[in-house]
């Protein structure tokens, strides 16, 4: 077992509405992702995982407001510091982020090198331009990046070098932990290619130890990432290795999920897409039983009478259901 | 510098298109009305007449001037030729005095009085507008109805209220005219000083306004560009609020200027009618005087000087905002 | 639709604009009802009656049995209300003269001071004071003690046969009359203008000429704009290229410029109220034309639109059921704003001497117009151009408020 990067231990956060009501997007949610490893969030939309995302930096501004749970990055507990110090000694230096629109993450009036420099000096106010310059290019270089797009603004580069300079940026000061969230669900196939390549190849060269990825595309989480997190109605409803999850899943919603998309792997040409009936639960006021009850095929009284708690199963998985892995294997085989 | 190059070439283009457009319209619009200008202009003239050689001699020189025996193909050349020769034809109200000389006296006071007002007062209401989207809470909720309600204030009414309040009332500074009556234009510091108290009222009247309008623009454009993914992406890339402020605020402040171009020409508009609240000696107490006397040729010379102004003004500012803006450049050399 | 309805009138913007909206507009309608006189009646010789209730002094005397009221302070007021600020200040300087310490003197207490004048003043002392001087204190000694007699006023008619005054009556300082048993009362809330005009009655009917224009001249606009913003934007290619740069020119002209070239060109004699509002209007359609526009090339290529396309619908139907119920709600938030633009049109092109002939109905912009020729603003008379202003400010605000309440109910973005 290696270092561990990041620990996430129960953390809660919630938004809070123009109504002030809050929404608890993030519920208890635990994770551990050991040196070198990358760890990929799944789930539908709404259910939380870029919430998740925000809410691992530490860092939180309104809407969206800390309740409880700890954030520790490489032994350091980060939750209880002040947002000032966050800001300034984690932020971008132990963990960095790769917003969903990377289109519009950079300032379109400013040229790449001069938000390179405000990055740096952010955190090392003594570091000359020169400095800056130097490790800029060579960082961009590492990354197949041509070094002139230092001195164009955001609007002069394509969609896909866009996205690409974001994940450089984001990486120029070597955090511990990268967090991306869809980074290439807004490009085309060619450009997400080279993205995905490209994140791939940062833990190689040595620019990250762990990454979490976020997606709502399963097929390319097993191919990027070592272990698989699912999520639902700002739960974790099941957690195990990339393999065992996508082709193995234990929870009816894992299960359902990966019924609903079409994996182009050999062995699964055969199995029918199916859909999951209903929508996810309303946040303001999530159920207090399971979440998914009112969605899954299998659902009885009790499901709804307390809340599910997460166990354990084989081979380090974790999955929150009411029955046992066996109870619900039986169910799969008799459908 | 190509793609600015190219940026500036279209905006001299279109420079040149509109003051044609400006001197067709100036040519056509009193022309379309009935009758033949001349004779209408010679009938109120002799209202105002004694001496029939004065009146003659007046008549021919605006038959020359307007040509208006030809073709009126060839009379606007013709006026075309004479406007920019500057040779504007003679006033009526203040005859013999030419219109090329009253509007040289006239002009610097307005370019003096509007230029500096609306730009003081584009600047106050960009910050003001920047801090109410930035700071929210008691600070937008009480200058954005102040904003709303002075900029839905007639220009005019903002100076009569300054007038009677810090005028007439509390007589802190002189009602009307650009220096004291009983001076004479000259470099002594009497006359200086007179002048520079004369200029508050009119000045100040023009800047509340202009602030009103430009806060709620500002706050607008700021609440979009904070919201925007750069902002969530700086804070999570360790950067300070007060450095993401400065990129939200020149983001926001572009389209203002912009927005400055664009509505120039309403803001000239209103302060014109402002200053002949003050009898402030510029263009727009020149142009009164001119609709009340009926004087034809000098309504037309400020009607034409006033377009030409705007139109070089928003020319400057679109130069000036496509050197600041790298979006301009980019989109060119698309 | 109802829904929407609904949610206009939960925006607080909206209801506070809307109900000063309706009770200026409610005030237009009922005020002609009650008050019947020609708003542009001259009804006082001379300018600038104050406001106030205006009794007919003659009716007053006239009254067979007057009241007689015996209260406490009435001589004390009645002395204030003659004793001017001026005379108070000359009468400090002689007491002060005479030796009376300047922190026993109180100008502003008249009890005290006509006392203290009354037991000290003596027209025998010169105190080193100018003949002339010495000659103005006579006076006014004696018009104090005018002001202290206790005698009433002599009433005295003509005797037609002898051509000599005689005695008919005598008012005392006590005797009062009910302002509800004279036969001529007039209130005058805004007192009069320049020409003795009731202002009141002016203004209210103003407001609604002025409303009348701002409508005319905003629908003008709005329906050149929405035409041409609805062409270029569904249209495209050269339509769009035209209208575009007629446009963009008359965005850069300023409007100010082409209405006063017209209205001058029109001539004094034929300005009437609609023809100033439909020149406005011809003149300030450039806004609308680019909002239209704007939007309906967002919706040119929606789904429901290319769908009615492909079933083969005319430009007009499509126009009609696609794509004006989506820029509807823009449409009326353009709309109000050039109703309130008109208004502080027709005030500025007026002010310039511009506007609507004078002689027919009055609007906000030539009472204002007036008022300023009259020089009120200097002379102190607030009630001629005062209540004018806030009658256009209360308009235009109200409108934006509504404005930026639909705002912020149609875009969301703009919330918080």
């Amino acid at each position: 077992m290696g270092n561990v990067m990041l620990e996430v231990k129960d953390l809660t956060t919630k938004y809070i509405t123009r109504f002030q009501e809050d929404v608890y997007a993030v519920d208890h949610v635990s994770l551990k992702v050991e040196e070198g490893k990358s760890l990929g969030i799944a789930g539908e939309s709404g259910c939380g995982k870029s919430t998740l995302a925000l809410s691992l930096m530490g860092y939180y501004f309104p809407p969206l407001h800390y309740t409880s749970g700890d954030i520790i990055i490489d032994g350091r507990n980060i939750s209880k510091m002040e947002p000032d110090d966050i800001r300034k000694s984690i932020l971008g230096k132990e963990i960095a982020y790769i917003p969903q629109a990377a289109m519009n993450a950079l300032n379109p009036t400013q040229k790449v090198i001069r938000f390179i420099e405000d990055v740096v000096q952010a955190h090392d106010p003594f570091m000359t331009r020169k400095d800056i310059y130097d490790l800029a290019r060579s960082c961009f270089e590492t990354l197949g990046l041509p070094a002139n797009v230092l001195e164009k603004y955001p609007v002069e580069l394509s969609g896909g070098m866009k996205q690409r300079t974001v994940i450089a940026i984001s990486v120029i000061l070597f955090p511990k932990v990268l967090i991306a969230d869809e980074p290439s669900s807004a490009l085309d196939v060619t450009s997400q290619k080279m993205v995905i390549k490209m994140l791939r190849n940062l833990m190689e060269n040595g620019f990250i130890k762990s990454m979490i990825f976020i997606t709502h595309e399963l097929p390319l989480l097993k191919n990027v990432t070592d272990d698989i997190m699912v999520m639902y109605a700002g739960q974790i409803v099941e957690k195990g290795t990339a393999e065992q999850t996508v082709f193995d899943p234990i929870h009816p919603y894992a299960k359902g999920l990966m019924g609903s998309i079409i994996v182009p792997e050999s062995g699964l040409r055969k199995v029918k897409l199916t859909a999951i009936p209903g929508v996810p639960p309303n946040l303001k006021k999530p159920p207090h039983g399971c979440r998914f009850a009112d969605r899954c095929r299998y659902v009885t009284a009790e499901c709804r009478m307390h809340p599910i708690e997460i166990r354990q199963a084989d081979g380090e998985r974790e999955y929150r259901c009411i029955f046992s892995e066996d109870e619900l294997r039986k169910a799969y085989q008799n459908d | 510098m190509k793609g600015y190059r190219k940026y500036f070439l279209n905006k001299l283009i279109w420079l040149l298109v509109t003051a044609v457009f400006a001197f067709i319209l100036n040519f056509t619009l009193p022309r379309l009305m009935p009758g033949d200008p001349v004779a209408a202009i010679v009938a109120r003239l002799a209202q105002g007449m004694s001496s029939s050689t004065g009146m003659k001699e007046v008549y021919e020189q605006y038959a020359e001037l307007f040509g208006t025996n030809q073709p009126l193909l060839t009379q606007f050349f013709i006026y075309v030729r004479n406007m920019l020769q500057g040779n504007f034809g003679t006033s009526f109200s203040q005859y013999p005095r030419p219109v090329a000389d009253i509007l040289r006296t006239s002009l610097p006071w307005t370019i003096a009085l509007q230029f500096p007002a609306i730009i003081v007062g584009w600047v106050i209401g960009n910050m003001l507008g920047a801090l109410a989207a930035y700071l929210k809470k008691g600070f937008d909720k009480v200058l954005m109805p102040i904003s709303i309600f002075v900029s839905n204030f007639p220009p005019f009414g903002m100076a009569v209220i300054l007038m009677v309040l810090l005028g007439v009332n509390l007589k802190w500074f002189p009602t009307s005219g650009g220096y004291g009556f009983d001076l004479m234009p000259s470099f002594t510091w009497n006359f200086i000083w007179s002048v520079i108290t004369h200029y508050q009222l009119p000045f100040w009247s023009i800047v509340i306004i202009a602030i009103g309008g430009q806060a709620i623009g500002m706050r607008s454009m700021s609440i979009y560009e904070l919201n925007a993914d750069y902002v969530k992406y700086s804070r999570f890339m360790g950067i300070k609020d007060r450095k993401i402020v400065g990129y939200v605020f020149r983001n926001a402040m572009l389209p203002q200027i912009t927005g400055l171009a664009l509505a120039l020409g309403t803001m000239v508009g209103g302060a014109l009618i402002a200053e002949i609240v003050f009898s402030y000696p510029g263009l727009g107490y020149t142009l009164l005087n001119a609709i009340m006397g009926k004087d034809y040729p000098l309504i037309s010379a400020v009607t034409l000087i006033i377009t030409i102004m705007v139109l070089l003004a928003t020319f400057i500012i679109e130069l000036l905002y496509g050197l600041i803006d790298p979006r301009i450049k980019a989109a060119q050399s698309d | 639709m109802k829904h929407t309805f609904k949610q206009i009138f939960h925006s607080g913007k909206f209801v506070l604009g809307f109900c000063i909206f309706m009770a200026l507009l409610l005030l237009v309608i009922i005020y002609p009802i009650i008050v019947t006189d020609d708003p542009l009646a001259i009804i006082g010789q001379g300018t600038f009656f104050p406001p106030g209730i205006y009794v007919n002094s003659y009716d007053s005397i006239d009254k067979p049995s007057p009241y007689i009221l015996n209260l406490p302070d009435a001589a004390a007021k009645r002395i204030v209300s003659k004793l001017s600020e001026s005379d108070r200040q000359e009468m400090k300087d002689w007491l002060l003269a005479s030796g009376i310490p300047e922190n026993e003197i109180d100008t502003t207490d008249t009890a005290k001071l006509m006392e203290q004048w009354e037991t000290n003043y003596d027209p025998t002392k010169g105190l080193g004071m100018t003949y002339a001087k010495q000659r103005y204190y006579q006076r006014l000694d004696k018009s104090i003690s005018g002001l202290l007699s206790p005698e009433g006023k002599i009433i005295a008619a003509q005797n037609p046969d002898t051509g000599i005054l005689e005695q008919v009556g005598v008012i005392n300082q006590s005797d009062y009359v009910n302002v509800g048993e004279v036969a001529n009362v007039r209130v005058l809330m805004l007192g009069t203008d320049n020409f003795g005009r009731d202002m009141l009655t002016q203004l209210v009917k103003a407001i609604g000429v002025s409303l009348q224009i701002g409508i005319v001249a905003g629908l003008v606009a709005t329906a050149i704009g929405l035409t041409l913003g609805l062409l270029s934007g569904y249209i495209g290619g050269w339509v769009d290229d035209i209208v575009m740069f007629f446009t963009n020119l008359f965005t850069v002209i300023p409007s100010f410029v082409l209405l006063v070239l017209i209205s001058f060109s029109i001539g004094q004699d034929k300005r009437g109220a609609t023809t100033i509002a439909i020149v406005i209007g011809l003149t300030s359609w450039v806004w609308t034309t680019r909002s239209v526009r704007a939007s309906v090339i967002s919706l040119r290529n929606r789904d429901h639109v290319n769908l009615s396309k492909l079933s083969g619908h005319s430009i007009v139907h499509i126009i009609i059921n696609d794509i004006l119920p989506y820029i509807a709600s823009y449409v009326i938030m353009a709309l109000i704003l050039q109703i309130s633009a008109g208004i502080l049109t027709e005030a500025g092109l007026s002010i310039l001497g511009l506007g609507p002939r004078t002689t027919e109905v009055p609007t906000l912009g030539l009472m204002m117009n007036w008022a300023m020729i009259y020089q009120a603003h200097i002379l102190g008379k607030w009630w001629a151009y005062l209540p004018v202003l806030v009658a256009i400010a209360l308009i235009t605000f109200s409108m934006n408020l509504m404005n930026t309440g639909l705002d912020q109910i149609f875009n969301p973005a703009l919330r918080e």
